[in-house]
């Protein structure tokens, strides 16, 4: 796991779309071969969107052979809710940059089947060759997409009843009305998060520090689903000094000057595609190697094909 | 036809860094449209659920984008006066059309052809070309009308402004009323009268005004003589509105307030009321107070007649009389008269936003979702909500170091296509 630490959490987002940027960029993606991408909601993740924006207005990224992949969505709310995550991605993404809508991919609360709607979509990601990089950020609780403490860490694309804090936390979006809050929501698991060939994390704010020190410096546990990070060969959390003050100093003075050894190393430290993977952390087995761009070329599904079947379908 | 409008147009189109109205203020919203439809699109739904994305991403560089305006009162342009028929029906279609196209560079995009008093043989020919022109409308074609606005001729003969005294007629039922402008013209699917103009007092009007809007016409007070008593029944009778306000009716007197004192009382429903806010009908200060008597219910009208946009001289006028233009100023030859105006409605808007201290929304509202209300056509004219008819102006707001802030007809959209445009040629043809 990497660990940046900005001072301010504007700092952290630009950190995250330039990084976003340079991997879509470097990708070459094309209509046969597009970037896939796994997209998160809520505060946090709002200033990286618009430093997204602003790169597609200056001409900096395209997003024309970008997938997306949204994490999560309520059940039972009609898609134009205003705080339907439908609403919320085409109010702070979609509407501002050029995804061609085929090319969005978000769960239907609405489907008359919700299991089968959640085997399709991890079914639809892997007809892509998998999440080459998910975006996420986290809950307080240090819960990852919906995936709230006591979830499984192997779970997939399932439903899963919105735990009583969370409920109460997201009253402020429904008129404060706590039954307005829909009950239930489908959420990609742990393990589709794993799955990703890389996991950027943005983490802001003090509300977020108590997460974040579970995650970095505690087990793995899932009661911080988080923390699956820990096993995973490619991953990066992007704070801000609010977010590390649960933190040891002496994790933060090991993860700066981490940066700062890369820094020297290479000019341009934000292009980790560059950097040999053993840079962040063992890989778990050998099909999951963060390798160097060229090798991926060659037939991702096969790969993938692999991948899940190391991790068989699960529900918690 | 020259420019764009030949070659098919992209279909969907997104306005970007704008500012549009909503409610009383300017807000920064995106705006997308549909060329197949003519609409405004419900953008989210579009993307998500028909699978849509813009053909073609306007940036519009911070300008104001508005719903199109709506004349409900407008008696010709051109030099076309709908008041006059022509040798043939050819004819004076052909004068309509040339009306259309000159009105929507103007920022009008639909409106109510108004024809004032005459005899009914006038009315059985001209009206069946006014109707609404409905979804046969092209947008090459420009301003729409919505149906004719018929002033007179059961009007006061006291308060006549310029209309001919001779033809002006008192109704004792409603069949009179339906025998002057013809049947075909006021009942049933094809009709073309959307609103009447007529004086509650003159002959038995009062008994009259449930019936016409229960037809679904608009009566509007006007040109009368009405003392508040009166006016106030025409309104408990249906009355929605007041044609120009002030202007051909009995002034305010503090003992009985006539018809301008229902903006001021509360039993019953306030009708909407129309304001020629040219600097010549109205003192700045009457907008003013009638303004902050009843804002919700003021709508601009320009009152316009044909002489608009032609050069200052002396014109025929209709009755054999003739009318001196001076500017905006037209008045009847040997008198002071006011014959009408010569204003376009944007101008309108911006006389009204610095005299009457609205907000630019608010001053676009009263000439598009106002008359919009009054119609009927909320949410479909005058409006730039999802599903409403992507009837568009881009607007300039720059300061004027003459006249003050100035709103300018940059662009023109009829139903979801550019028909006019300040900075490339014009599309429609002259």
């Amino acid at each position: 796991m990497r660990l940046i630490i900005r001072d301010r959490p504007e700092q952290a987002a630009q950190y995250i779309a330039a990084y976003i940027v340079e991997r879509i960029n470097a990708f070459k993606p094309s209509e046969d071969r597009p970037f896939v991408l796994g997209l998160p909601t809520g505060s946090s993740p709002v200033p990286v969107y618009q430093e997204l924006i602003a790169a597609y207005q200056r001409g900096a990224i395209s997003f024309q052979h970008v997938v997306t992949f949204n994490m999560d969505e309520y059940v039972g709310l009609p898609r134009e809710h205003p705080e339907s995550y439908h609403s919320f991605m085409w109010k702070s993404f979609f509407s501002h940059v050029n995804v061609p809508p085929k090319n969005v991919n978000i769960l239907n609360g609405n489907a008359k089947r919700l299991d089968e709607e959640c085997r399709a979509y991890e079914a639809r990601i892997q007809a892509l060759g998998g999440i080459e990089l998910f975006l996420g950020g986290v809950g307080s609780d240090g819960h990852i997409a919906f995936n709230e403490p006591g979830s499984s860490l192997v779970s997939r694309t399932r439903v899963k009843t919105l735990a009583y804090e969370t409920r109460i936390a997201n009253a402020r979006f429904f008129g404060r009305n706590f039954d307005a809050v829909p009950r239930m929501a489908l959420t990609v698991g742990v393990q589709t998060i794993m799955d990703a060939r890389e996991v950027v994390i943005i983490a802001t704010g003090a509300t977020k520090a108590r997460a974040i020190q579970q995650a970095v410096e505690g087990g793995l546990s899932h009661m911080c689903t988080l923390s699956c990070l820990q096993i995973h060969p490619r991953s990066m959390v992007v704070v801000d000094e609010d977010a590390t003050l649960d933190l040891t100093v002496k994790t933060v003075k090991y993860f700066t000057g981490v940066e700062r050894t890369l820094i020297q190393q290479d000019e341009m430290p934000t292009t980790p595609v560059e950097v040999p993977s053993s840079c962040w952390g063992e890989p778990m087995e050998g099909e999951l190697t963060p390798d160097s761009m060229s090798s991926r070329i060659d037939s991702p599904k096969s790969r993938l094909t692999v991948r899940s079947a190391t991790f068989p379908f699960a529900h918690n | 036809m020259p420019g764009k409008t030949a070659s098919s147009p992209p279909r969907i189109t997104k306005f970007t860094n704008c500012r549009i109205v909503k409610g009383p203020t300017l807000i920064e919203q995106d705006v997308w449209i549909d060329s197949f439809s003519g609409k405004i699109l419900k953008d989210q739904e579009a993307f998500y659920g028909l699978q849509l994305s813009p053909d073609e991403v306007i940036d519009l560089g911070g300008r104001i984008l508005a719903p199109g305006l709506i004349d409900v009162q407008l008696n010709g342009a051109q030099g076309f006066d709908f008041s006059v028929p022509q040798i043939s029906k050819d004819e004076y279609d052909e004068g309509l059309r040339m009306v259309n196209k000159g009105l929507a560079r103007t920022g009008v995009t639909s409106y109510l052809p108004t024809v004032v008093s005459s005899t009914p043989e006038v009315y059985w020919k001209v009206l069946p070309s006014l109707g609404p022109s409905g979804s046969s409308h092209r947008a090459e074609d420009g301003a729409e009308s919505l149906g004719a606005h018929v002033e007179g001729p059961f009007i006061s003969t006291g308060r006549n402004g310029v209309h001919k005294t001779e033809v002006l007629r008192a109704a004792a039922t409603f069949d009179d009323i339906v025998a002057c402008y013809g049947k075909e013209n006021m009942i049933g699917f094809s009709k073309s009268v959307r609103m009447i103009t007529a004086a509650p007092e003159v002959g038995d009007m009062l008994a009259n005004i449930s019936s016409i809007a229960s037809n679904d016409i608009i009566y509007s007070i006007g040109h009368s003589d009405a003392t508040y008593e009166q006016a106030l029944t025409a309104t408990q009778q249906g009355a929605t509105m007041i044609t120009h306000l002030f202007n051909a009716m009995r002034p305010f007197y503090h003992r009985n307030p006539g018809i301008f004192g229902l903006l001021g009382q509360n039993e019953c429903r306030r009708p909407f009321y129309g304001v020629i806010a040219d600097g010549i009908h109205l003192h700045p200060t009457s907008i003013r107070i009638a303004y902050n008597a009843y804002p919700d219910g003021l709508i601009l009208v320009t009152d316009a007649m044909k002489l608009c946009g032609l050069p200052d001289g002396v014109y025929e006028w209709t009755n054999g009389e003739r009318i001196i233009k001076t500017g905006a100023r037209l008045t009847l030859e040997g008198s002071d008269k006011i014959a009408g105006s010569s204003a376009t409605l944007i101008e309108c808007i911006n006389n009204f936003r610095r005299w009457s201290g609205a907000s630019t929304a608010e001053a676009l509202n009263a000439a598009t979702a106002m008359p919009a209300r009054l119609l009927g056509l909320q949410g479909i004219k005058g409006s730039l909500d999802s599903g409403a008819d992507a009837d568009l102006l881009v607007l300039d707001d720059t300061d004027d170091p003459f006249s003050g802030p100035t709103l300018s007809v940059r662009q023109v959209w009829k139903r979801g296509i550019k028909i006019y445009d300040t900075d490339k040629n014009a599309t429609v043809a002259n």
